[in-house]
């Protein structure tokens, strides 16, 4: 390094602390120590000079202004999931309503509700002759198209929530199972229930719906009723092309 | 002020120091990129208000005034564009008083600072950043945009303009001490 290199470096860095440009400072004779040393005085006065006061409080402001934002963004936030908690509790809320007042109003609640008042029908074992049990759907202006199932003890016009039934209980193999018709209340499916200790099975017919249900009668029997009321109130099925 | 309570998270520990530490330093440059005390004041905090939403961009302390200049130097270039209609040459400016309104106006750092003031923005602006940031070259070079050749020359040549706005009293400097 020369001294005009080390003189343009000083220039420019005079803090630098640089070993080659300490080592040409050091060696050389040609006043280039002299030269770093005004250049270090110099410097003092540029800082010196461009240390202006700095205004009072100025970091708590800067803290202050921070806080505040910072403050008013968490409350942002925190009303901003607060009214998004409150959407999905009303959602859930408002959801579940409609869900059980549909589960309410739906055939299996409604006949199970209807049972109470009609337990003592259960216990019935004298069977009904089949003139009064179709007096039972003329009474629901319905005619059974084929023969009611035997052993038919109970038959009665009730009604099961807003709809007009027609109330059975067939005993099969000893066990009482209920069958609420519904002439006119058109369903589109066939669903099993459980509910409040009835087994049950809404089923759709070509008229109404039929539901048919039991405490603790066996599966076989349940599908026997079903069949023959649906056989009863239908008509017998007509024999398939090929079926032997 | 009360000291930083250990309950704080360490991101608000971090930033608080940070204010504590570097909010002087980043006022003067502020200042004598700006030449204005008030300006100085809302470039100060609107820079340390977007430190605090990109304060995890910091990985190292020692980069944090090198950071916050760059970040201050653009708030400073946004503030000049919303401002550009309104803005009438600063050279021509008096600057606020408030930071020369003490006993040393009088004396040589007062002589300094009116010739900074004269100082062309090229100039004035990489020597703040290397004596009050405390910024290499290269660094100032990086925040700039420009090669650190060119960021050498400038501050060699802000040096020389000082002496030579200095005039005699830089040649005086020489003989006394």
């Amino acid at each position: 390094m020369n001294c005009l290199d080390f003189r343009r470096r000083i220039g420019a860095e005079p803090r630098s602390r640089d070993p080659e440009l300490l080592a040409h400072r050091d060696a050389c004779k040609d006043g280039c120590a002299a030269f770093w040393q005004r250049a270090q005085r110099f410097e003092d006065d540029i800082e010196a000079a461009m240390a202006v006061a700095i205004p009072e409080g100025l970091a708590d402001r800067i803290l202050l202004a921070q806080a505040t934002g910072e403050r008013r963004r968490q409350l942002v936030r925190r009303r901003t999931w607060m009214a998004l908690a409150a959407s999905v509790l009303i959602g859930l809320a408002g959801g579940g309503m409609l869900w059980r007042q549909a589960d309410l109003n739906s055939l299996p609640a409604l006949a199970v509700a209807h049972m109470p008042g009609e337990l003592d029908s259960l216990d019935l074992t004298q069977p009904m002759t089949d003139a009064q049990v179709e007096a039972g759907f003329v009474g629901r202006a319905t005619r059974l198209k084929g023969p009611a199932p035997a052993g038919v003890t109970y038959v009665h016009d009730c009604t099961v929530g807003p709809y007009p039934a027609v109330h059975l209980v067939t005993r099969m193999n000893d066990e009482p199972v209920v069958a609420l018709y519904m002439p006119g209340k058109m369903s589109s499916k066939t669903t099993d229930f459980r509910r409040d200790g009835w087994e049950g099975r809404q089923v759709a017919l070509s008229g109404g719906t039929l539901v048919v249900m039991a405490q603790g009668a066996s599966r076989g029997t349940m599908d026997a009723v079903e069949r023959g009321w649906r056989a009863a109130i239908e008509g017998p099925a007509a024999p398939r092309v090929g079926q032997i | 002020m009360a000291p930083v309570k250990e309950g704080v998270n360490p991101k608000q520990r971090q930033y608080e120091a940070m204010v504590r530490a570097l909010s002087a330093d980043l006022y003067r440059y502020a200042f004598w990129l700006s030449r204005s005390e008030t300006v100085a004041q809302d470039l100060v905090q609107e820079t340390f208000l977007r430190a605090w939403k990109n304060l995890d961009a910091l990985r190292d302390a020692e980069a944090a005034k090198p950071w916050l200049i760059t970040i201050l130097r653009r708030e400073h270039a946004r503030l000049y564009e919303r401002k550009r209609l309104d803005t009438v040459e600063l050279d021509d400016n008096v600057p606020e008083d408030t930071a020369f309104a003490s006993p040393e106006r009088s004396g040589d750092a007062a002589q300094v600072r009116e010739a900074m003031l004269k100082l062309p923005d090229k100039y004035r602006d990489p020597l703040a950043m290397q004596v009050l940031g405390g910024m290499s070259c290269d660094e100032i070079a990086e925040s700039t945009g420009q090669q650190p050749g060119a960021v050498m020359t400038q501050l060699f040549r802000a040096r020389q303009r000082l002496k030579a706005l200095l005039g005699g009293r830089a040649a005086a400097e020489g003989a006394r001490k």
